[in-house]
Order: C-alpha cells, then sequence, then structure tokens
C-alpha cells in the first residue's frame, strides 16, 4: 500500500565538491527569488538584505543572537542527523524539545537551594531522559511493529506540546504575576550565564560545542557511527554481516530525543528561566531543513545553522526596519530545498542526454556492416 | 526451401547503457512463422535487443522493421500496434487485479460510456481461453495463481492486443517441468496453428534443440552465429556462446573429509509470503568438503540458506555448526561461531551500494584490535589500507577503494563480497550463486578460492543455479525440489542429464531417494 | 453526560470531518499512485489562504473556490514535477512543500492585508449554507443533513465518486496499476508518469477543496497555519482506510467526532489542551492497533492454509 520511506534515508552521498558548488548555485538563486518577491511586493531587494545582514551582525548583540540561533539550528539538525544515519527519521524533535524543557524546569523550580553543579546535572539527566524516552517511543514502534515513524514523530509533537500547554497551565502553573503560563522559574543560581550581555548568548554555547563535536565523532570516526551508518543505507547488509541493528536504530533515536530534550533545556535554563508553552517556535523544524541540506553531514549542518540563523534573525530585523514580512526568510530556505533537490533529477536527465548523443556519435563512427550470417 | 517472409529485421543495431556496450551492431532477420531462438550467457545482450523490440529501450543506433516497417517511435504501445508482443522474465501482471483485469488491462471494455464493463472483460478472455485452449480463470486474483498459471496469463494478454509476434524471455526459468511442457506445447500450437511468430530467449540449450527452427548466438553484445538448429547441438551452441569450447576446468582436491562442521536437522522454515519454502532438510558438511546443491532456482535454496545464516527464523528442526546449536542466534552470533557467507543477491543483501568500496571491505572487522583502539575509535588508515590489499588481490576493477560500491559492475561487486568473506578464516562458508554474472576469467578464479578453502578445511555449502558449476566444484551433491532433498549423490556417481530428473521432482527421482509422493 | 453528547456535537463532528475527508481523498489518489503525499498539510494552507484572497477580490464565494483549486492545481503539479520528472526524494519534496506554504501565505498576509496571525473581513463571502426547513423536521437526521455548507454535501458526493472512479471505470485500474506494478501498466502502453501526473493534480484539486472549506465553509477568515497538521491527519486516514473511499471517510468521521468531542467536553470545562491532544494521541495509537491486527490476520491466513 505505502512505498516505505527507505528511499529517502539518510548518508546516500558525501559532501563532495560538485556538491558544495551546487549548494551555493541553489542559496544564489534562492536568494535572487527572495529579491524577485521583495520587488513584487513592492519593496528595494538591497535595502532588504542590506537590513537583513546588519541585523544578524551589525552590533555585538545581533551577533549574540546570531550564534544563539545557530546553537539551537546546529543541535536539532544535528538530532535529525543522528538518528537519520541509522536510517530513522525523526520528525518529532519538537515534542521531544518541549518534553525535554518542562522535565527540566521541574528539576530546576522543585529543586531550589541546591548547589548549581548538582542540580544543572541533574536537569540534564531529567531532560535527556524525558526526550530521549518519548523519542524511544515511534523508535520502538517502527522496530518491532514496522508502524511509519514518519507520521507518529508528527502526531506525538503535538501530543507533547499540548501536554506540556496542559502542565503549564494547569498543575505546574505559576503563581507568579505577570505570566500568563507557564510553571514556576528556576532557581536564579542555575540560569546559565550570558556569554555576550543583552544578547541570547550564553552558556549554552559551550555544552553544544561539546555535544557537536561528540556528535561528530561518533558518526564520523567511531565504529558505532560506522554501524549506524551502514544500518541506515542497507538494513539487510548490515544485519547479514552481524549488526544488532534494530539496537542501532533505537539508541539512536533516543540519542537523538535526547539531544531535542537538551535544546528544551536550552531554553528554559538560558532565556526563558522557566518553562512556557511557546517554548519553541518550530525549532526542530528549521533545523531538520539544515540537516536534509547538508545531507546529514555534522560539520556541514553546524556551518549551514550559521548561515540559516543569520536569516532567521536578519529576518526579524528586516521586518522591523523595512517592513519586509519575515517569512520571506522560510520561503528562500524551503526553495533552497527544491533547488537541491531538482538538482540531482536534473543533472541525471542532462548526463542521459549528453551520454546517448556521445555513445551515438562513436558507434556511428565505427559503424561497419556486420552482414547476416548464414540462413 | 519455401520463400521466408520477413518478421522482424534489425540493422546495425546499437545499444549503449551508461559505460556498457549492451548491443554491438547487430544485423539479424527473423522469419514468419518460425520459432526462434536467442542464446548468449547473462549480460550478452538478448533481453536488450527484445527490450529494443518491444520498445522499452531506443536504440542508440540502427533501425528496426516490423514486417519491413521502419520503426519510428520506441514505445511499448508502438510495438503493440505493430503486432509485437512480449512476455517478461518478471510478469508484468498487477497482483491485485484478476486475470481478466490484467488481460484487459487499457483496452478495457466500457459500457455507459464510462463504467468498466467486468462481465464484457471476463466474456472476452474466456472466449480468448477457448480459442488458444489455454485454460486459466478469468476471475481469479493473479496474486494467488501459481508462476506458471500467470504466464499463461501474460501470453493471453499479448494474444489479446493481437500479436502475432511473440517474445519471451527465459519463459522455463521459473516454471517447474510439467508446466514446461504445457508451456512447449502452447508454443507449439500458436505457431503451427494459428502462424505467429515466435521468439524464445534462452540460455537452455535442450530448449533450444527441442523447439525452434532457427538459433542465434549472442556474446557480448554481438550476435556471433545464425543456424538453422538441425545443422548444430548443444556442445557447438555451448562454444558459440563461450566463445571457445571450454574444458571444463580441473581443481586439484588435497586432503580428505574431516569431522561433521555442519549438522542440519529437519530445518523447516517460510518464504516472504508466509509460505512453507524449506519442508524438513537434513544433512550434515564435514571439514574440508563441498556440499553442492542443486536445484531449479525457487525450490526453498534461497531460504535454506538464509535460515542457517540467521537471516530467516527456523520454524522446525534444528541446525548446528561445529556441535553449536544455533536455533535463535542473531547472524552476528552465528558468524561469530565461525561461519561466513557469501550471499546469493549481491545488490540486496551483499553490499551497501552507497558506502564505498572500504567500507564494504571492512564490514564485520570494523570492531577489530587493528582497525579499532578499543573497539570504538576507528583507525580509518589501517582500514584503507586493508581494502587496497584485498581490492588488488581479488584483481577489483572500479574506480577504486573510495569510490562507492554501486559504482562497480555486477562483476566486481562480486569480487567485492567474494573479498570480504573470504578473508574471514572460517571453518564453515556457505556460499549462494558465486559466479552468477560475472565473467568467465574472474568465475574461475572465484572457483579456486572455493576449492582452496576446501582444501584448507573449511566445510562449503554450495547453491548454485548453475549446474556446471555444482558438478565442477562439489565433493558431493544434494538435488532440492519444493523444500525437501530428493536426492544425494557423491560426485562422479551420476551425470548431469541425469540429475535433472531429480532437480525437477520426478517420480522415479522421488522413488530413488525414498520420498513418498505428494 | 447528555449535555455532552448532542445532535449539535454529530453536527460539529461532520463540520470538523470534512476538511480531512477532502484532503483524504487527494492524499489517497497520489497513495493509489505509490506516492506518499506528506506535503498535504501545506497544500491545504495555501489552499485556504487563496480562498480567503479569491473570496475577498472577487466578491464571491465561486471565485474562493475558483482561486483555491488554482493555488491547489498548481501544487499539484509543482509536487508532480519534483517527484515524477525529476525524481526527487517525496518526503523531502513534501516537507518543503510544508515549510514553503507556511512562509508563503503569512508573507503575503502580510503583504496583502497588512495583518499577521489572522485575517477576516465582511467582504470575504462564505460558501453558501444549505437549509431544508422540511428536513430539520426528521429527529436526528434533519438538522444533520440540513444546514450544511456546500462542500460538506461535495465530499460526501466525492467519496462516492472517488469510489466510482478508482474500483468501477478503467481509470481508475489505470491508477492503481501505476502505483501497484508499473511496468505492467507501461507495457500495456500507457505511460506510469502520466497517471501519477493526474494522481498529483487531483491531489491538489482536493487540497484546494479542503482548504476552500477551512477558511470559507468552517470559518470565514483565515489564520496562520490554519490547517492544523490536518494534512497529516488525512494521510493517517488513508493508511487506516487502506486506500478505500469510503473507509477513508469513516476514519476522518471518527477524528471529526474526537475532536467535536474535545470542544464539546472542553464546555464542560476539561482542559482544551488535553482534548486538543485526542486526535493526535489517537493516531498514534490506532497506527499501533492497525498493525498489529493486520499482522495476526496475516498468521491466522498462514496457518488456515
Amino acid at each position: 500500500m505505502m512505498r516505505l520511506l527507505r528511499s529517502l534515508l539518510p548518508g546516500r552521498r558525501k559532501l563532495g565538491f560538485a556538491y558544495l558548488f551546487s549548494l551555493a548555485i541553489s542559496v544564489a538563486l534562492a536568494l535572487l527569488l527572495g529579491a524577485l518577491m521583495m520587488r513584487l511586493t513592492g519593496y528595494s531587494p538591497v535595502e532588504g538584505y542590506a537590513a537583513l545582514v546588519k541585523g544578524a551582525f551589525g552590533t555585538r548583540r545581533a551577533l549574540g543572537n546570531t550564534l544563539a540561533k545557530a546553537v539551537t539550528l546546529s543541535m536539532t539538525g544535528l538530532a535529525m542527523a543522528v538518528a537519520a544515519q541509522a536510517g530513522i527519521f525523526n520528525v518529532g524533535g519538537e515534542g521531544q524539545l518541549f518534553l525535554g524543557g518542562m522535565a527540566a524546569a521541574i528539576v530546576g523550580s522543585q529543586l531550589t537551594g541546591w548547589p548549581a553543579a548538582v542540580a544543572v546535572p541533574l536537569a540534564f539527566v531529567a531532560a535527556i531522559t524525558a526526550g530521549g524516552l518519548y523519542a524511544l517511543l515511534p523508535g520502538v514502534l517502527k522496530v518491532r511493529l514496522k508502524v511509519n515513524e514518519v507520521i507518529t514523530t508528527i502526531m506525538l509533537n503535538s501530543v507533547a506540546i499540548y501536554l506540556c500547554a496542559y502542565l503549564a497551565n494547569g498543575p505546574l502553573r505559576t503563581a507568579d504575576k505577570g505570566i500568563a503560563a507557564g510553571t514556576n522559574a528556576i532557581d536564579p543560581a542555575y540560569v546559565f550565564p550570558r556569554l555576550i550581555p543583552l544578547s541570547n548568548l550564553t552558556a549554552s554555547a559551550v555544552y553544544a560545542a561539546v555535544l557537536a563535536l561528540l556528535c561528530w565523532y561518533v558518526m564520523k570516526r567511531s565504529t558505532i557511527g560506522y554501524e549506524m551508518k551502514l544500518t541506515g543505507q542497507n538494513p539487510r547488509f548490515a544485519r547479514y554481516m552481524g549488526m544488532k541493528t534494530d539496537r542501532l536504530i533505537l539508541w539512536s533515536m533516543a540519542a537523538s530525543g535526547a539531544l531535542c530534550g537538551i535544546v528544551g533545556l536550552f531554553e528554559v535554563y538560558g532565556l526563558h528561566r522557566r518553562f512556557i508553552p511557546s517554548l519553541s517556535n518550530e525549532f526542530y523544524f528549521d533545523g531538520m531543513l539544515v540537516a536534509m541540506i547538508m545531507r546529514y553531514d555534522p560539520v556541514g549542518i553546524v556551518l549551514m545553522s550559521v548561515f540559516f540563523a543569520m536569516l532567521k534573525i536578519g529576518g526579524t530585523a528586516m521586518e522591523l526596519g523595512v517592513g519586509i514580512s519575515s517569512e520571506l526568510i522560510l520561503i528562500v530556505q524551503s526553495i533552497i530545498i527544491f533547488f537541491m533537490a531538482a538538482q540531482s533529477g536534473l543533472a541525471r536527465i542532462v548526463r542521459e542526454r549528453r551520454g546517448r548523443r556521445a555513445a551515438r556519435r562513436r558507434i556511428e563512427g565505427k559503424n561497419v556492416p556486420q552482414g547476416e550470417a548464414t540462413s | 526451401m519455401r520463400e521466408q517472409q520477413s518478421a522482424v529485421r534489425f540493422t546495425r543495431v546499437s545499444m549503449q547503457f551508461s559505460g556498457v556496450l549492451a548491443n554491438d551492431n547487430v544485423t539479424l532477420d527473423i522469419h514468419s512463422g518460425e520459432v526462434f531462438a536467442l542464446v548468449g550467457e547473462n549480460g550478452a545482450g538478448k533481453s536488450t535487443l527484445m527490450n529494443i523490440l518491444y520498445g522499452l529501450h531506443t536504440p542508440t543506433a540502427g533501425d528496426v522493421y516490423v514486417r519491413g516497417k521502419r520503426v519510428e517511435r520506441y514505445s511499448p504501445a508502438g510495438a503493440i500496434t505493430m503486432g509485437v508482443g512480449m512476455v517478461h522474465q518478471h510478469f508484468m501482471l498487477v497482483p491485485s487485479f484478476t486475470v481478466a483485469q490484467n488481460i484487459v488491462l487499457s483496452r478495457e471494455p466500457k459500457r455507459r460510456g464510462l463504467l468498466y464493463d467486468f462481465k464484457k472483460a471476463e466474456e472476452t478472455v474466456h472466449a480468448l481461453v477457448n480459442e488458444y485452449g489455454l485454460s486459466v480463470d478469468p476471475g481469479a486474483r493473479v496474486s494467488q495463481l501459481g508462476l506458471g498459471l500467470q504466464q499463461r496469463v501474460e501470453i493471453l494478454k499479448t494474444l489479446h492486443r493481437g500479436a502475432d509476434i511473440l517474445i519471451l524471455d527465459e519463459p522455463t526459468a521459473v516454471l517447474t517441468p510439467q508446466e514446461t511442457d504445457d508451456l512447449f506445447a502452447v508454443i507449439r500450437r500458436i505457431v503451427q496453428e494459428k502462424g505467429m511468430t515466435v521468439i524464445l530467449i534462452t540460455h537452455k540449450l535442450y530448449e533450444v534443440m527441442a523447439l525452434s527452427d532457427r538459433v542465434g548466438v549472442m556474446r557480448g553484445g554481438r550476435l556471433v552465429g545464425l543456424e538453422e538448429t538441425k545443422n548444430v547441438n548443444e556442445r557447438m551452441l555451448a562454444s558459440m556462446m563461450t566463445g571457445s569450447e571450454m574444458p571444463p576446468g580441473q581443481f586439484a582436491r588435497e586432503g580428505s573429509a574431516g569431522d561433521t562442521a555442519v549438522e542440519v536437522l529437519g530445518l523447516q522454515t517460510l518464504n516472504d509470503r508466509g509460505l512453507p519454502a524449506v519442508k524438513g532438510v537434513s544433512f550434515s558438511i564435514r571439514r574440508g568438503e563441498i556440499l553442492g546443491v542443486a536445484g531449479i532456482e525457487g525450490n526453498g535454496q534461497s531460504e535454506l540458506v538464509e535460515a542457517i545464516a540467521g537471516l530467516r527464523p527456523l520454524r522446525g528442526g534444528e541446525v548446528r555448526i561445529r556441535g553449536q546449536r544455533i536455533n535463535g542466534l542473531l547472524p552476528g552470533e552465528i558468524r561469530g561461531l565461525g561461519l561466513a557467507h557469501v550471499p546469493e543477491d549481491r545488490r540486496l543483501t551483499g553490499a551497501s551500494l552507497q558506502a564505498d568500496v572500504t567500507d564494504n571491505l571492512l564490514a564485520g572487522r570494523q570492531r577489530e584490535k587493528r582497525f579499532a583502539v578499543g573497539r570504538i575509535h576507528r583507525k580509518r588508515g589501517a582500514a584503507r589500507q586493508y581494502a587496497e590489499k584485498l581490492f588488488r588481490a581479488f584483481d577489483i576493477r572500479g574506480a577504486g577503494v573510495d569510490a562507492p560500491a554501486g559504482s562497480l559492475s555486477g562483476g566486481n561487486l562480486q569480487k567485492v563480497v567474494v573479498a570480504r568473506e573470504f578473508s574471514f578464516d572460517a571453518p564453515v562458508f556457505l556460499i549462494s550463486q558465486p559466479t552468477r554474472g560475472v565473467d568467465i576469467g574472474a568465475a574461475r578464479s572465484i572457483h579456486q578460492s572455493i576449492v582452496d578453502k576446501r582444501n584448507a578445511g573449511a566445510a562449503v555449502l554450495l547453491v548454485s543455479a548453475d549446474l556446471d558449476e555444482v558438478f565442477q566444484l562439489s565433493d558431493r551433491i544434494i538435488t532440492m525440489y519444493e523444500g525437501r532433498i530428493t536426492g544425494e549423490f557423491t560426485a562422479g556417481s551420476i551425470e548431469k542429464a541425469e540429475i535433472g530428473y531429480y532437480m525437477t521432482g520426478d517420480r522415479i527421482a522421488r522413488h530413488h531417494s525414498g520420498e513418498e509422493a505428494l | 453526560m447528555s449535555d455532552i453528547f448532542t445532535i449539535a456535537l454529530l453536527q460539529n463532528t461532520l463540520r470538523t470531518a470534512t476538511p480531512i475527508i477532502l484532503a483524504g481523498l487527494g492524499v489517497l489518489m497520489t497513495d493509489h499512485v505509490g506516492i506518499m503525499n506528506i506535503g498535504m498539510d501545506g497544500m491545504m494552507l495555501t489552499g485556504a489562504f487563496f480562498a480567503v484572497v479569491g473570496s475577498f477580490y472577487l466578491g464571491s464565494w465561486l471565485g474562493g473556490i475558483a482561486a483555491a483549486l488554482l493555488a491547489g492545481v498548481l501544487l499539484g503539479l509543482f509536487f508532480g514535477v519534483f517527484v515524477i520528472k525529476l525524481g526527487s526524494d517525496e518526503f523531502i519534496i513534501g516537507v518543503a512543500l510544508n515549510i514553503f506554504a507556511g512562509g508563503l501565505t503569512v508573507y503575503l498576509l502580510r503583504t496583502i492585508f497588512g495583518v499577521k496571525g489572522a485575517f477576516s473581513d465582511p467582504a470575504i463571502v462564505p460558501l453558501p449554507r444549505f437549509v431544508w426547513p422540511w428536513l430539520e423536521g426528521i429527529p436526528v437526521i434533519g438538522p444533520l443533513l440540513s444546514g450544511n455548507t456546500l462542500l460538506v454535501y461535495v465530499s460526501w458526493a466525492l467519496v462516492l465518486v472517488c469510489w466510482l472512479v478508482i474500483y468501477r471505470t478503467p481509470l481508475g485500474f489505470w491508477l492503481r496499476a501505476a502505483g501497484e506494478h508499473p511496468l505492467s501498466l507501461r507495457s500495456a502502453g500507457i505511460s506510469p508518469e502520466r497517471m501519477k501526473y493526474l494522481a498529483s493534480l487531483l491531489c491538489g484539486v482536493f487540497a484546494g477543496l479542503a482548504g476552500a472549506h477551512l477558511s470559507l465553509g468552517y470559518l470565514t477568515m483565515f489564520t496562520e497555519n490554519m490547517s492544523a497538521a490536518r494534512g497529516f491527519i488525512a494521510v493517517a486516514c488513508v493508511i487506516f482506510g487502506a486506500g478505500s473511499p469510503p473507509r477513508v471517510f469513516l476514519a476522518a468521521l471518527l477524528f471529526g467526532f474526537i475532536d467535536a468531542l474535545g470542544l464539546r467536553l472542553q464546555s464542560a470545562n476539561v482542559n482544551s489542551n488535553l482534548t486538543a491532544m485526542a486526535p493526535y494521541l489517537v493516531t498514534v495509537v490506532m497506527m499501533a492497533v492497525l498493525v498489529v491486527r493486520t499482522e495476526a490476520r496475516k498468521k491466522r491466513q498462514i496457518q488456515t492454509r
């Protein structure tokens, strides 16, 4: 009935020069189309993009915000990549993020007065457990029952988001004045220090750097990453070669969920200081886009995150300064994907045509009648 | 000789696929009302040539004429209009549709201008069935038919579309002997009574001799011979196909069989459709012995091998490898007991096509000390060196160890699989179709490696659809038919011609092996 | 309880099920040709937006539907070109399509109407509502059948039409053959690609209708992200319904019921977040149950053989 989604899974090809070249062209074309849209809707593209770049890097504060956004995008992108490497599509990172944030907020707001060196690691454990276990659920459904993980993870997003909203509006609702909905604030002693004053860049960036390094190491340099990769590429082959494919898939799904949980923790401990129902605005989907564009390559994801963060943060500034809706950035980003998705198909069509022509020339050059054998 | 009318004419047809010249300047005339056999080894270009005739490929160069009319646009629709029908090796049937629905597909009868007239469709098919004497129930769902009947549906489909030139691509590969006899009778009837032209693609020479009027031989994309069947014999055709009269290679066998390494007792397992595929098979293999399994494909050999390798759950019986019971163990654990396995399908099971050659050659060893520090940190330099060594040792040809395995040709990919598995110093080898689609030189070196393993004291289970291979290499041979063992022979105690009876479940064979009739 | 299970609950069920039915029929079309259209949510959202645009500027609901259909067909074609012609991954294109639609509608909402969040205006003409007083007299059935907007009735008719086309016309057989065994269709002289394009375009048509119902039938306004994952629920309905229009219809009704029940419970002071969670949770549970049940059935079949 429904075609298996196996074909779309991960790590198919490496990030070669040709790929990066076509990526550059796609980005340029997408920006050009964005400019065209600005023109058509009555804005000046030059002004728009200038405001965007200035808004992203113009001040120390802006730079800090951009880097903070890049941290979120890298973490969510890596979360997607870790699962995808083993061949499972985690579209449910958003829900895992919410649950991780909620778990961390509960720890931080209930265990007040503890030394930060104890409470913060506990919060990490809580976030990792919440996100990881929640990701494990669709993982188990896929591995044991072969239930398509794409639909279940998408559905579980909504479940987690509503559940957290319920908790933040109901049982765990704060009594603090001026807070529409949310849990109690965490102990101020646990709040991550800001790296650039007034910006959103906090100590999360340090944790994120360590985690990104770890992801890169596991995916690219460890035997586990190697086994995950082969499992994702051809699970039948991996099983035949003696790898424990089911276990690899489950662990990478758990790791993916754990990373998302940690992103939730970052949002709570770095920015909001409590769980709020609007903790994330589809952060995971932005990261997913980055991961897909960079073919789940960890280094590529981190670099591309900075670019996408610039678009995102600059986009808001562009909206405030020039009046161009920041959603234009979403359009530009999805167009990049369309171009990237089209280029392999276009290349194939061009290659086939060219190959056919070349072959025809070669064959016609040496065509000597062969003559019929006896009959 | 009577004046021959041309049914199909190829003039200087060439077909280039990315990198491969599948047809090289082929000129060929096929006469109206004859059975024409087109023979050649795998990859000789027979199917490509016929796919061109059926419009599935547009030739890179050259022309095709059907009854003197040049083919302008290559498409199946065009071929159908010109009266060309093809029964493919893999059937072109929609499993969830009924026989009638498949046969009338694209030319369905309608009522009230729009609606599908099921009744009329069945009536039409019924009439067709009666006209040609090809009995099959028009209302049956194709997914519930056996392969012989499915083939019959395919033939009816081409007849319904008005074909009078019928291409049959390896029609007997999946058939039982009874079904093969039925098919031959059908072919004779439609040629003699209906005046049809039949083109038979095959590599089974006795079919050529039994059925055809003329025979064309292809090798390496070229037509290397065209003869009246009555003027040739199987031996001549075989030498034309292979390019030389190859004496069957002899391999030096050393040592004698030792103690038992593999024991299989009453093994039962299911196929992918959940039906019993292996119905209680028992045998044992000793060290220093090659046990060959002969049988027509689809008689449970693939499932047998997968069950022993741990890739398919056992539904009964037990398997012991070097005394250890392996029921319920994971493939990796069974490998740990000393098993290496060359699977029949190198693309689906034997390799990861996206991974590079190094990764494919290294698989299974990634946690060994020399390739990983503390079982975790990969030593990528060592892996690459190791891969390069194997790459050279097995004479793998391709863009190098960093290229994706999918970029290798079939034969070279097979060498990668063989190189990896043979590098394991395992006491037990499961080897399935080791030389399928591999050129003769490479096949010979793979054969030599298998015998070397045997001489070094390994127990080898060899499954092959290539009977020559089984005869050439095995110390003992068992035949399988419909999931059961139908005979067991020591090498040299039986002729190739005779073993066919056992492979086809002939009653005599059952009698011999003491099996009860079904 | 009696104030929860009322006629209004069933009426709401129909209302909320309709966009899922329409979207489900669209997904079903591509499903039959072997394409999983995860981009339905975005296609529907775009349809909803352009329905408002059309209705607002042309001053008629017909204009709204026409604009929504046009948007849907264009997106269907777009999806088709990528997935069929260029061989792109249908999942990646679907995800990108959803993000694209989210961005595009909000961007245009801002630039055309100058608002953020939601746009409603008296000048938007809603879909006509059909009230038959003579029908309303009949208990239960009357109030259910009467008083619905146009596309509710259209969706019922389309379930029947889809079923007829897919299972009772040659075209339906060609579509299914294109998905189940494309080579057999090609060897019969019909291009499976053409069937796939047709299905993509039809999917776009249904997406447009689903969107128009959201913004002109269900409500008379456009709000950001108003499809609210209904496109995904439609995909789940097609999985439950195994591709059969009547069963997809029933699955959609079930979701509509859960949704409507949530709204009712809300008024009975059950937390709205918990009730909103229900359809998504039910989807996950049902997908697991469905798999377990088909497995069990397969086992039984094997054993009875």
